[in-house]
């Protein structure tokens, strides 16, 4: 298999040492009108450029934006969707991180790119490939309180056609790997044909891209096999929730890559170089040639302190070293 | 559940009303705690302000009317992390999200957890020693404190949560002996991961309060019931204190399917926001809540703690809380007389 490490999606923004806190100090002076939106964002800027640098300094294959910019994955894309309110905070899933509910009052429609922005920037200032993310349409649907006076399945199709538009835009700008971001499935599994649907609209327009559908907050085992055969090019993995799912891979194979979450995203402790490395030599013989990333099991910029996300992913680097010398 | 209290000798009447435990500290003490961070300020003189604050909103709580006291909380930051410091087998990690730009300092279990020696006792006997009405005792729960807490030591959440419950039982044996009659567990986590409450959240649970001669409540907020109930009701405790108001009410529809076995207190003031309710919104409130229960079965009092709101606004809620409690307990009175007897 050709292993490559990668991120999952956020890093915190803010460290420990005083010139980390820069962004935090801004926020909070852009919030009480001190400094312009302009300045807030030239200091944002400069963040993405430092979390990116932190991830290619760790060594990784494939690195994001950090997600700087998100207030969280929910209220990031609806504030852009026409028919979307924000309301207020909400536990996002089991963690102890909040986000902004979207309330859908009206048609859901795509008025300009939400994110592609912010790839273009992390994609000039990288050297190493950018990848961008998405929040799933089944899940910005799920998390929303619907007012629109129309049932699920026309919410997650409204959200699905804004969401492809989105991966359109993104593959138009070069995006070679998109992420799409899917944990709510995992909490409503029989409601998997909405996803299905969804994602059958949303890889419509990929364009030359591939497209990544990563789970995570629950047990993938029971939908193991639906999921892998989704019109995706790469289905990623929470193996936190999931001790069951490195023999059900092994038994059943997978016909395409896959995304490793073998590192706890939401847990200081480091990973054993030995337990990462024993289900990687599980599955290997299922994979083949294929191409396997091995990654945090969510995005770490919600869940660690700074320190301990750097430390995780040059961690994680030097177990997917040893694991290509042994594997 | 009413036998429970009496056996134990507390007096207290129809609807007590009380509140969660967190009240807002004082400007100059939130600056003095800065100062004591920042090594600028010695902890006696952080002491001695904290004592202060919270002989005031004893005072405070007594003006008003409230029937079951607590602390206020003067001395504690974080829930969690304020007994991860006083406990042993924590370290406090650097700074996680939150939400928006709010970060927060998370604790780590990097060894055994053990209890050191009490930590909430002697500010429970300071303000006891303030009142003849009784002062709640006030734990985070082990629940909590596991699902809050980064866990570099123990194999599995369960063997963090189940440690954790041994050190704070020890905590609530402590208070209980120091003669805290109620003892309120807070565990605004326990619905984080439903399937664990049968797998070991009841278990921790039974360990805290095993053999310990109080009157339980154990706090809940932040929403969710309907994964965890009516499987919660068999947490071993007197009394569950719900976020209310803030869940517009819709547990009373759960209530109305599986019928509430123990006492509730019942939160009618929400905490995140700054509007007073007034007296007839909070009446209301209880009046739709005695639809589902009897009134033996209820406790009034706020959503959550009230830490975040102002001196005014929380003066303003508990007020409220009071006169409404009042007013139905008069109704309340008048509806239990032989129809010839009542006045309208």
């Amino acid at each position: 298999m050709e292993l490559l490490t990668a991120s999952t999606g956020s890093y915190p923004r803010v460290g420990s040492r005083p010139e980390q806190q820069r962004h935090r100090q801004t926020y909070a002076q852009w919030e009480r009108g001190e400094i312009s939106s302009e300045e807030f964002e030239r200091v944002q800027d400069e963040v993405i450029r430092e979390v990116i640098e932190e991830q290619v300094r760790a060594g990784l294959d494939v690195v994001t934006d950090g997600q700087v910019r998100w207030y969280d994955p929910i209220s990031h894309f609806a504030r852009k969707l026409e028919g979307c309110e924000i309301d207020g905070l909400l536990r996002f899933f089991d963690t102890n991180f909040y986000f902004r509910q979207p309330v859908v009052v009206n048609e859901v429609r795509w008025l300009e790119p939400v994110i592609k922005g912010e790839f273009l920037f992390a994609k000039k200032v990288s050297s190493a490939p950018v990848k961008p993310i998405v929040t799933s349409p089944y899940t910005l649907a799920k998390l929303s309180i619907n007012r629109r006076g129309v049932g699920l399945a026309e919410l997650v199709h409204e959200f699905a056609r804004a969401i492809a538009q989105e991966v359109s835009e993104l593959a138009n700008a070069g995006a070679e790997l998109i992420q799409i971001d899917e944990p709510a499935i995992l909490k409503d599994q029989n409601e998997f044909e909405l996803l299905k649907n969804a994602l059958e609209e949303v890889a419509a327009s990929k364009g030359k891209a591939k497209l990544a559908l990563y789970t995570y907050f629950g047990d993938a085992t029971p939908l193991y096999d639906k999921l892998v055969k989704l019109p995706v090019d790469v289905v990623g993995f929470d193996f936190t929730y999931s001790p069951g799912l490195p023999k059900l891979i092994a038994r059943l194979g997978c016909e395409k890559g896959l995304g490793l979450g073998l590192i706890d995203g939401r847990n200081t402790r480091l990973e054993s170089e030995r337990d990462v490395i024993e289900v990687l030599k599980l599955i290997a013989p299922t994979i083949g040639g294929k191409r396997v990333y091995l990654n945090p099991s969510c995005g770490l910029g919600e869940y660690l302190p700074r320190e301990v996300a750097f430390k995780k992913l040059q961690n994680m680097v030097a177990i997917a070293k040893k694991a290509r010398e042994l594997i | 559940m009413r036998g429970k209290s009496k056996k134990l000798g507390l007096e207290l009447p129809l609807l007590p009303t009380t509140t969660v435990g967190s009240l807002p500290k004082p400007p100059h003490l939130l600056e003095a705690r800065r100062k004591f961070a920042a090594g600028q300020l010695d902890a006696e003189e952080l002491h001695l302000l904290e004592e202060q604050a919270t002989r005031e909103w004893v005072a405070l709580q007594e003006e008003v009317g409230l029937d079951v006291l607590v602390d206020g909380e003067m001395y504690r930051g974080d829930m969690t992390t304020y007994f991860a410091r006083n406990l042993e087998g924590f370290k406090i990690s650097g700074l996680v999200r939150s939400y928006g730009n709010r970060y927060y300092r998370k604790p780590i279990i990097v060894g055994e957890v053990r209890w050191r020696g009490p930590i909430t006792v002697e500010w429970w006997k300071f303000t006891q020693g303030l009142t003849r009405k009784p002062v709640k005792g006030v734990v985070t729960g082990p629940y909590t404190m596991m699902d809050w807490s980064f866990n570099e030591h123990y194999p599995s959440r369960r063997e963090a949560c189940l440690a954790l419950a041994k050190a704070l039982h020890e905590e609530v044996k402590a208070l209980a002996k120091a003669g805290a009659k109620i003892i309120q567990v807070d565990e605004p986590a326990i619905s984080a991961r439903p399937e664990e409450l049968p797998e070991f959240a009841i278990e921790a649970m039974r360990t805290v309060t095993r053999g310990v001669d109080a009157y339980f409540i154990n706090h809940i907020c932040y929403g969710a019931f309907e994964f965890i109930y009516p499987g919660m009701l068999e947490l071993p405790v007197e009394n569950f204190d719900l976020e209310m108001s803030n869940s517009e009410l819709d547990l009373i529809e759960l209530f109305r399917e599986h019928p509430f076995s123990k006492d509730l207190s019942f939160g009618v003031v929400d905490v995140h926001s700054h509007v007073v309710e007034d007296v007839a919104t909070v009446k209301q409130r209880i009046q739709r809540a005695l639809e589902v229960l009897k009134p033996e079965q209820l406790w009034i009092d706020p959503d959550c703690g009230l830490k975040t709101r102002t001196r005014e606004e929380t003066i303003g809620k508990l007020k409220a809380i009071v006169g409404a409690t009042k007013k139905v307990r008069s109704s309340l009175k008048e509806s239990s007389k032989p129809a010839y007897q009542r006045s309208e």
